[in-house]
C-alpha cells in the first residue's frame, strides 16, 4: 500500500501542479481571483469527450484551444471591465462557473465519458499503474516545464514577470497589460483544460461531471497558497504535497474516502493561519 | 530629559542598511528639522520613531519613556502625531469626519454632548487649517493642496506633544507653502510645549523656519547643527551637489 | 399646542428623511411594504417577501463587515448556521421555547464571533476571503460526516422545530385550524418586516456613529487611520462580533421560520454567495444597498423567473437548467454595468438632482450652531 501511495501521489502531484498554475499565472500576472478555474478544468474534460469522434490526438489539441478561447473572451467581456474592484471579480467569476454548468448540464446532462488517450498498464514497484496515469503525468510535468522556461526565457514571459511585480511601470515601458491578461487568461484556461482532461482520464474511471469545478479550485487554492502565491516553483512543490496529503488521508484515516475531499481545505486554512505566505511566496514589510 | 531622544537606531531591511546608528534628540518646544537626498532614510526614520516599523536595533524614548517598537496607534495615544509623504485621506468620508477619527472622544459623558463637542473640535481646527468651507465635502473630493492640510488638522486633532511632519510642502504651489510656512510658524509660537519635526526636501522653505537642522544620507546622520551652518558645510553641498540649496 | 408640537415633529422628520434621499428610498420601501399583503394577498409573494426581509438582515449584517471595514468574509453562513444550530441543538436536548433558545443562541454568536474574528484579524485580502469560504465548509463537513453525527443530525438535520409563532395562538381566539394558517404566514410576514425594521435602524444608527466613522476609516486607509490613534485591530474585531451576532440573530429565527435545520444553512452556494451578490446588485457600503439588492435579488429568482414563459422547445428539467443560467447571466451584466450597485446608482443621480453642494440638515445644524457659539 505504501508503494501504491507513493507512486499514484507523485503521479497526482504531477497533474495537479498543472491545474494549479494556471490559478497561480492569472493571480500573478493580473491579480485577479478566477472562481472560475475549476469550471475551465470541469469544461476541458468535456470538450475533449466532445470532440473525441475527431479522434483523440485532434480533440486533445483542440480542446484547450477552444476553451483557452473562451477563457480570453469570457475575461475581456466580463472581468476586464472590473479589474481592481476584487469582490465584484469574485461575484462574477462564480456567476461565470454557474453558467458553464448549467450549459454543460443542458447540453450534456450529468456526465460525460472521458476515453483515455492510451490502454493497458504496466507494473511499477509492485503497483499497477495505467499507461494513461503515467502519460498524463508525464505531458503534464512537460508542459509545466515548458511554461516554467516560457516565462523565464521569452519576452512575453518576462512582460508576465514585469506586470506581476509592478503593473504601473510595465505599462510605462509598452506592455499592453490588456493583451496580456487575455493571453494569460488563455493559457490558464488551456492549462486547466488539460488537467482536467488528464484527470477525468486516469483518475476518474473516465467520468467527469457537470458539478466538477468546486473542488479543484479548492485544490487549486490550497496549493497555491502552500506553495506561496505568485511562485511557480512553490506550485511545484505545492502540488505534491497536496497530492500526498490526499493519498495519506484517503488511505490511512477512517473515512478516508469521505473526507479527502476536505484535505485541501483544511491544509489551506491552516497555511494561511499560521504562515500565510506559504513556502516560497513574496513578504511585505508595511502594508 | 528630551522630549524626543533617539539613541543608536538601525533599520536593515535584508541586506539593505536603510537607517544606520543614527542618534539625536527633540527639545520641548523646538522646531527642528530632516533632510537628506532620496533615499537618504527620513520616512524609515519617521516610521521607526511612529510605530509603523520595528527597528532592527536601537531606541527611541519619549519624554524619558521606552516606546521602541510599540504600535503605531499606542504610540499616537502618547502623543506623538505624523503626516505621510503621500497624503492619505479617508477618501469616503467628508472632511469633517476625517479630522474627527482622531479626536479622543471622553467617555461616559453622554453621546448626544460629545457628539457636538468633537464637531465643534474638528471644525476649529479646519477653521487653522484654512478648510472649514469644505467641511462636508468627501474627500475624495478635494484637491491635493487642501489634502496636505487636512492631514495636518488630522494629526493636530490628537493634541500631540510632538508633531511630525513628512514632507509638508510636497506638491505644494508658491502661495500655498508660503500659507502652509505661516501656519506652521503660528503653531510652532501658540504651543510653545510642543516639538515639532519636519522632513523636507524643498531646503528654501525648511531652512527659514526651523532652528536645527538634522543632514541624513544613505541612513546616517552627516551633519547635524543650525540652519547657517549646515548650509555652509562641505559634506552636505557635497551630497546635494546639483541640487537647490 | 398639539399643533405646533406636531408640526415641529413633522418638519423635524421630515428634514431628517425627506432631504436625504437614500433614507426616502429606504422608508417608501417598507410603507411598500407594510401594505403589500392588503393590496396583494395571497400566500406566495408573502412567502418570498417573508424570506426576503431574513436573507436582507443577513446581507446588511454582512455589509457591515465588508463594505465597512473592508474585511472580506466569503463564509457569513458560518453564523448564519451557528445560530441555526445553536438554537436547535438547544430545543433538542433542553426543550427549550423559541424565545429563550434564539436569545441563548445569539448570546453563542456573540462569544463565538470574536474567536473566529482574531485569527482572521491577521490575515489579509484573498487570504481572508478563503479562510472565511473554508470554515463554513469545514462545519459543514464535520457536521455531516464528523463523529458528531448522531447529534447534529448529519445531513438529514434537526427538527422539526418549534414555530415562531404557532396556529394554537389563534385558535385559542376562536378561528380553526384551517382559518390560522393564512393568519400565522401573515404574522410570520409582518414579525419578519418589524425585525427588519428595527434591525435596520439599530444597524444605521450604528454605521452612522463615531465607531462607524471609525471602520470606513479603516476600510480606507488602515495607516492612516493607525496614525490617527485609532486601534485598528479592537475596532476590526468589533465589527466581525456585531456583523457575527447579526448573521446569528437571523439564523436562529429563520431556523423556526422554517422549523427544520440542517447543513443548508451553512452553505456556500446557497446562502454565502447569494448573500454577497444580493449586497453588490443593491450597492456595497450602505444600509440600504444590501436592503434593496435582496429584493431585488428575490424578485428576479422567484418571480420574474418563475413566471417568465417557458420556451416551448425546453423540456422541464432543461427550463430549471436555463433558469439558474439566466439568472447567473443577469447577475453577471448588472454587476458589469452598475458596479457600485442599483440602489447607489438612483441615489446618486437623486443627489445629483438636488442642488450641488446643498448642505444635508445635519450640516446646516452644525454650522449654525458653531457660528452662534462664536458670536457669544
Amino acid at each position: 500500500m505504501i508503494e501504491g501511495i507513493i507512486i499514484n501521489g507523485a503521479i497526482l502531484g504531477g497533474i495537479y501542479a498543472l491545474l494549479a498554475v494556471g490559478f497561480t499565472l492569472i493571480y500573478g500576472v493580473s491579480g485577479v481571483v478566477n472562481l472560475a478555474h475549476g469550471a475551465f478544468f470541469m469544461l476541458g474534460a468535456f470538450m475533449f469527450s466532445a470532440f473525441g469522434p475527431l479522434g483523440v490526438i485532434p480533440a486533445l489539441i483542440l480542446a484547450p484551444i477552444f476553451v483557452g478561447a473562451i477563457g480570453s473572451i469570457v475575461y475581456r467581456l466580463t472581468i476586464h471591465p472590473i479589474l481592481g474592484d476584487d469582490v465584484a471579480i469574485m461575484v462574477v467569476t462564480v456567476s461565470l462557473a454557474l453558467i458553464f454548468q448549467q450549459l454543460i448540464l443542458l447540453r450534456f446532462g450529468f456526465s460525460a465519458h472521458v476515453a483515455p488517450l492510451v490502454e493497458g498498464w504496466t507494473i511499477i514497484g509492485g503497483v499497477r499503474v495505467s499507461y494513461m496515469k503515467l502519460l498524463a503525468c508525464a505531458l503534464s510535468l512537460g508542459l509545466f516545464f515548458s511554461l516554467w522556461i516560457f516565462i523565464t526565457k521569452s519576452k512575453i514571459g518576462k512582460a508576465m514577470r514585469a506586470v506581476s511585480q509592478d503593473r504601473e511601470a510595465a505599462m510605462l515601458m509598452g506592455v499592453n497589460t490588456e493583451r496580456l491578461y487575455m493571453l494569460t487568461m488563455a493559457a490558464s484556461a488551456a492549462f486547466a483544460t488539460l488537467a482536467g482532461v488528464f484527470i477525468a482520464s486516469s483518475l476518474l474511471a473516465g467520468q467527469a461531471s457537470a458539478y466538477m469545478w468546486l473542488q479543484p479550485l479548492f485544490t487549486s487554492f490550497a496549493i497555491v497558497v502552500l506553495g506561496g502565491l505568485g511562485s511557480i516553483k512553490g506550485t511545484l512543490i505545492g502540488a505534491f504535497i497536496i497530492a500526498y496529503a490526499e493519498h495519506l488521508v484517503a488511505n490511512l484515516a477512517p473515512q478516508g474516502g469521505q473526507i479527502v475531499a476536505a484535505v485541501p481545505i483544511v491544509i489551506m486554512v491552516l497555511i494561511i493561519l499560521i504562515r500565510p505566505k506559504g513556502l516560497f511566496g513574496k513578504r511585505i514589510e508595511m502594508e | 530629559m528630551h522630549l524626543l531622544e533617539v539613541e543608536n537606531l538601525t533599520k536593515r531591511f535584508g541586506g539593505l542598511t536603510a537607517v544606520n546608528e543614527v542618534s539625536f534628540h527633540v527639545d520641548e518646544g523646538e522646531l527642528v528639522g530632516i533632510m537628506g537626498p532620496n533615499g537618504a532614510g527620513k520616512t524609515t526614520l519617521f516610521n521607526l520613531i511612529s510605530g509603523f516599523l520595528r527597528p532592527t536595533s536601537g531606541t527611541v524614548k519619549f519624554k524619558g519613556e521606552n516606546i521602541t517598537g510599540l504600535a503605531p496607534h499606542k504610540i499616537v495615544n502618547k502623543g506623538i502625531a505624523r503626516t505621510f509623504q503621500i497624503v492619505r485621506p479617508f477618501r469616503h468620508l467628508p472632511v469633517i469626519a476625517n479630522v474627527m477619527v482622531s479626536l479622543k472622544s471622553p467617555r461616559g459623558a453622554r453621546k448626544i454632548e460629545w457628539l457636538k463637542t468633537d464637531e465643534r473640535k474638528a471644525l476649529d481646527l479646519l477653521e487653522d487649517v484654512g478648510l472649514s468651507e469644505l467641511m462636508l465635502e468627501p474627500a475624495e473630493n478635494v484637491g491635493h493642496g487642501d489634502l496636505k492640510r487636512l492631514e495636518m488638522a488630522r494629526a493636530l486633532a490628537t493634541e500631540p506633544d510632538l508633531l511630525m511632519l513628512d514632507e509638508p510642502f510636497g506638491g505644494l504651489n508658491p502661495l500655498e507653502t508660503d500659507f502652509l510656512t505661516k501656519s506652521i510658524l503660528r503653531m510652532h509660537l501658540d504651543e510653545s510645549s510642543r516639538g515639532i519635526v519636519i522632513v523636507e526636501h524643498k531646503l528654501y522653505a525648511l531652512m527659514k523656519i526651523v532652528e536645527r537642522v538634522i543632514v541624513l544620507h544613505q541612513g546616517e546622520k552627516i551633519a547635524e547643527g543650525k540652519p547657517e551652518e549646515i548650509a555652509k558645510n562641505k559634506k552636505v553641498i557635497e551630497v546635494y551637489m546639483g541640487k537647490e540649496m | 399646542m398639539v399643533a405646533t408640537y406636531v408640526k415641529r415633529a413633522y418638519s423635524s422628520f421630515a428634514a431628517h428623511v425627506f432631504d436625504v434621499p437614500p433614507r426616502l428610498l429606504a422608508l417608501l420601501l417598507f410603507i411598500l411594504l407594510l401594505f403589500c399583503p392588503l393590496v396583494k394577498p395571497g400566500q406566495s409573494i408573502q412567502l418570498i417577501l417573508r424570506d426576503t426581509f431574513f436573507f436582507a438582515m443577513l446581507a446588511v449584517s454582512w455589509d457591515l463587515l465588508v463594505g465597512r471595514t473592508g474585511q472580506i468574509s466569503l463564509g457569513h453562513a458560518l453564523f448564519f448556521g451557528i445560530g441555526a444550530y445553536g438554537t436547535a441543538l438547544l430545543y433538542q436536548y433542553l426543550a427549550l421555547p423559541p424565545w429563550i433558545t434564539i436569545p441563548i443562541a445569539i448570546l453563542i454568536g456573540i462569544s463565538v464571533a470574536p474567536l473566529i474574528g482574531l485569527p482572521c484579524l491577521r490575515v489579509k485580502g484573498p487570504y481572508l476571503a478563503l479562510v472565511t469560504m473554508a470554515l463554513p465548509l469545514i462545519l459543514s463537513a464535520v457536521i455531516k460526516y464528523g463523529p458528531i453525527t448522531h447529534i447534529t443530525g448529519g445531513e438529514m438535520g434537526i427538527g422539526p422545530l418549534p414555530p415562531l409563532i404557532p396556529t394554537e395562538l389563534f385558535q385559542r381566539i376562536g378561528f380553526s385550524y384551517r382559518e390560522s394558517l393564512p393568519l400565522v404566514e401573515l404574522a410570520n410576514y409582518y414579525l419578519a418586516l418589524v425585525l427588519l425594521f428595527v434591525f435596520s435602524v439599530v444597524l444605521y444608527k450604528i454605521a452612522n456613529s463615531k465607531t462607524g466613522m471609525i471602520f470606513v476609516s479603516i476600510l480606507d486607509d488602515e495607516l492612516a487611520s493607525k496614525a490617527c490613534g485609532i486601534n485598528v485591530t479592537r475596532y476590526k474585531l468589533m465589527a466581525f462580533t456585531i456583523s457575527g451576532l447579526f448573521a446569528t440573530m437571523t439564523g436562529a429565527f429563520y431556523a423556526h421560520l422554517v422549523t427544520i435545520v440542517n447543513p443548508w444553512f451553512l452553505s456556500l452556494m446557497h446562502i454565502s454567495f447569494p448573500t454577497i451578490i444580493r449586497t453588490f446588485l443593491g450597492g456595497i457600503g450602505t444600509i440600504y444597498g444590501p436592503l434593496v439588492g435582496t429584493h431585488i435579488y428575490f424578485i428576479l429568482d422567484r418571480y420574474v423567473l418563475e413566471k417568465m414563459v417557458q420556451l416551448p422547445f425546453l423540456t422541464y428539467t432543461q427550463w430549471t437548467y436555463t433558469r439558474l443560467l439566466i439568472f447567473a447571466a443577469i447577475v453577471i451584466v448588472l454587476i458589469i454595468k452598475w458596479p457600485r450597485g442599483i440602489a447607489r446608482f438612483v441615489t446618486d443621480k437623486l443627489q445629483d438632482l438636488e442642488e450641488a453642494r446643498d448642505l444635508d440638515e445635519r450640516g446646516k445644524w452644525i454650522w449654525k450652531t458653531y457660528k452662534k457659539k462664536k458670536m457669544e
